[in-house]
């Protein structure tokens, strides 16, 4: 009898959105643009090092960890890019170039390759990676490049950051000020000096629906009111909250760190608690640690709660209400007692 | 105003086949109808090989309250009763019958008398004689859901919201036959005994609605409830919510909370059995999907060969690699194309390798996609896992058996991850489990109540 030629068979169902994790991560990748074009306006050759280094290396250590380990080679989903691109954001200009290969390797190998690779990591890579580098190396991780925008107005070629006069004990030099700081003439980190660019690249994000609004806004709301209410002497109220939105890597971190898909809740409600976390142990950190800038080990630590806000926040399923849990609840409770009494007489 | 429901979402909804009028396609030589087109018992064959048929004559029937019989959709001659390829994928009993290209018609079903159509148990007779089944594709008997609904629920809501991309049957059938439609759904309120009854339509088909409106809906007792556009809108749970704001609570029913919720074309399909004395022996089908040229709506016979529909339909100008039964997102894939049509199939879809998004090495990214579409309200990231693991407890903590396999999940998911499928197969192992243990526990008490009697 003649072959029969017979149809392929999948489960339901049949069609599938077209968006898949490489475009997802090609969004980012755009996302981030902005910020990072910023940097290399403000740090030239410094900062292209750095991008150029942590890039590779990210992309290196996935094909490399993967070769050896014989496992699917996934640096075509360019979450590896991504990483290297928020590793880059997280980095001073003036890092030597083999920092970001040490960061990288930590990024990758230990914080996602060890873990099973992308989706299974706890910690967010860039962070972890930003964060074992200032444990080794504090001194690069704290000299700040003067911005082009600032060359001839401040003598030598380093400078302190307005986070650090913010909460240092000297005035906050005339040259920074709410606007300079939202466009990025100040100095810091690759990736976060201009709020307004990490902003745009947020929008793009929102747009394309790669993340929500509920962590970055739960994140940056938490943290304006607390600094709204703890304010500081010699300021106005607002003029510090604004100022203190604007120093540092809060926006990019709550924007591009904190909505790590892999290190952060799933659940509508636990976003909106961890990103309140986030928020809390900022301003905890700037007021009270001896560090000026709280955002990564907020992070870091909110990512370790994760998994357990999930677990805590999960939601009635559809068709059962808060009584019936209220009677599933006591019926529970009335059996435990029985089997209780039982096993007492 | 409808009621909102958590989650769903937004495929491309493709319904191209809704701006041309529904085309009659030639009958086939040769009909191939499975004798079961239903969920219940299976029928018995009432014909012989050799029987002259007319169409429309009863071919297949069983006494069972859940079961549906089957008619002739050609007139011919009876060729072999034999098991042959489902759609669905079985080897199931089968008559075929050699078309006589007549279509001489069967007088064993009448139209209804006047005092019949106004008289439940008359119409549900009637329903149950016709062999007419959920159309929307879960193909439960009709007459059976009536007769148990009846006196139980106070509202019953008739299925208009077509959620699914691509199909456009329903949607054509408001438009061309409004007022037949109305009169069927009249029927299916008056075998429930209940003065009104709501009808459902997804916004996405405000001609209908507007026509229908046109048309004095209230004469027939029918509200009409414009409904968000959003998949999947039209499932039972998701009806029910969105007319009464009703849950239905897990695992159960919509009878559970007084509703009753009956698909638009069955509506059409009990009118020709009142009013015409026309068992379900047709309906209408969304062809498309890319390997045409162009999707159509196809008024086709059951048991006609899909292959003859498809050349109906224009042929393929692409090579074609899946053949879908029903809407994209619950439908199920049919391996064999020489299979006779049946009448669940709202659609017949054929994709080629481009559509094809599956993936070899599927990888979750985390990134909750699937726990924001769940209509459920479940997390479908974790019950994967779990799942996956086989840990039956955590499975049953996080409520897999509450999915109804809508698609939302794995449709929204980058990572390409087989969501709903590994939640059938984790609803398939926790019955087994309970089934099992049901087993077990008769055991133990068998082996007991042995022992006692030993004693004695």
């Amino acid at each position: 009898m003649e072959e029969k030629r017979l149809y392929k068979v999948t489960s339901n169902p049949i069609v599938r959105v077209k968006r898949d994790t490489r475009s997802i991560m090609l969004d980012v990748i755009i996302a981030l643009l902005p910020a990072i074009g910023m940097g290399i306006w403000m740090f030239g050759t410094g900062a292209v090092i750095v991008l150029a280094s942590s890039v590779i290396s990210c992309v290196f250590f996935e094909w490399a960890y993967e070769k050896l380990m014989k496992k699917t080679n996934t640096v075509g989903d360019l979450s590896a890019v991504v990483t290297g691109l928020l590793l880059t954001c997280v980095l001073p200009a003036s890092s030597p170039w083999w920092m970001p290969v040490i960061g990288a390797f930590f990024a990758i190998i230990v914080v996602k390759q060890l873990y099973g690779g992308i989706g299974k990591n706890f910690l967010n890579p860039a962070l972890a990676g930003r964060a074992f580098l200032t444990a080794g190396y504090a001194a690069f991780m704290t000299r700040w490049m003067v911005p082009s925008a600032l060359a001839g107005v401040v003598d030598g070629t380093t400078m302190a950051t307005p986070l650090a006069s913010l909460y240092g004990s000297d005035a906050l030099p005339a040259y920074y000020n709410l606007k300079s700081m939202l466009i990025g003439y100040i100095p810091g980190c690759i990736g976060e000096i201009s709020t307004i660019a990490v902003l745009l690249g947020a929008c793009y994000l929102l747009i394309r629906k790669v993340i929500t609004w509920r962590i970055p806004l739960a994140y940056l709301g938490t943290f304006a009111v607390l600094t709204f209410a703890l304010g500081k002497e010699g300021y106005d109220s607002l003029n510090w909250t604004l100022l203190n939105l604007a120093s540092g890597g809060l926006v990019l971190a709550a924007f591009f760190m904190a909505t790590d898909y892999s290190s952060s809740p799933v659940t509508p409600k636990g976003q909106l608690i961890y990103g309140v976390g986030c928020g809390l142990i900022t301003v905890l950190i700037r007021y009270y640690g001896g560090y000026p800038e709280g955002a990564t080990y907020a992070i870091l630590i909110m990512n370790t709660c994760a998994w357990a806000i999930d677990a805590l926040t999960r939601r009635r399923q559809f068709g059962v209400s808060a009584a019936d849990v209220k009677e599933e609840k006591a019926k529970l409770a009335a059996e435990k007692k029985k089997a209780k009494e039982g096993a007492a007489s | 105003m409808p009621y909102k429901y958590y989650g769903g979402v937004h495929p491309d909804y493709a319904k191209t086949a809704s701006k041309s009028p529904v085309r009659t396609i030639a009958p086939p030589k040769e009909v191939v109808i499975p004798l079961i087109q239903h969920i219940g018992v299976p029928n018995k064959p009432t014909v012989s090989v050799g029987d002259v048929v007319k169409m429309g004559q009863l071919i297949g029937y069983d006494e069972a309250p859940v079961s549906a019989p089957v008619h002739a959709s050609v007139s011919g001659v009876v060729k072999a009763i034999e098991p042959r390829r489902h759609m669905l994928g079985d080897m199931i009993l089968s008559v075929v019958i050699e078309n006589d290209f007549k279509d001489t018609p069967c007088e064993d079903l009448v139209p209804l008398t006047e005092e019949q159509l106004n008289d439940p148990e008359a119409i549900i007779k009637r329903i149950r004689e016709a062999g007419v089944v959920g159309m929307g594709g879960a193909m439960f008997p009709t007459a059976f859901k009536i007769a148990g609904a009846r006196g139980k629920v106070d509202t019953v809501i008739i299925n208009g919201a077509e959620c699914e991309p691509y199909l456009s049957g329903d949607h054509r059938t408001m438009l061309e036959h409004p007022v037949e439609l109305m009169k069927g759904i009249e029927l299916i309120r008056k075998a429930h005994g209940l003065e009104k009854i709501l009808y459902g339509i997804e916004k996405n088909k405000q001609d209908a609605i507007d026509l229908l409106n046109s048309l004095e809906p209230e004469k027939y007792g029918i509200t009409i409830v414009p409904e968000e556009v959003k998949y999947p809108q039209g499932a039972e749970k998701m009806q029910v919510k969105a007319n009464t704001n009703r849950e239905v609570k897990p695992g159960g029913i919509p009878s559970g909370v007084g509703c009753n919720v009956v698909s638009t074309y069955t509506a059409y399909t009990i009118y020709r059995a009142c009013y015409e004395g026309m068992p379900s022996i047709e309906r209408v089908v969304t062809v498309g999907g890319d390997c045409f040229e162009k999707a159509s709506n196809l008024l086709v016979r059951f048991g006609t060969p899909l292959s003859h529909i498809f050349a109906e339909a224009g042929g393929f100008v692409k090579e074609p690699e899946r053949i879908c039964m029903g809407g994209p997102m619950m439908g199920i894939c049919v391996a064999d194309d020489s299979a006779g049509s049946v009448k669940g199939a709202s659609g017949l879809l054929v994709f080629s390798a481009d559509e094809n998004r599956e993936k070899e090495e599927p990888v979750c990214i985390r990134c909750g996609n699937c726990v924001l579409h769940c209509p459920m309200k479940l997390e479908p990231v974790f019950m994967y896992m779990y799942v996956k693991q086989q840990d039956f407890r955590k499975m049953e903590q996080y409520h897999v058996m509450d999915c109804f396999e809508c698609g939302s999940c794995s449709y929204g998911c980058p990572g390409r991850l087989p969501l709903t499928h590994t939640f059938k197969q984790g609803k398939a192992m926790l019955n087994a489990k309970k089934a099992a243990e049901k087993l077990r526990a008769q055991a133990a008490q068998k082996a007991a109540k042995a022992g006692k009697e030993a004693k004695a």
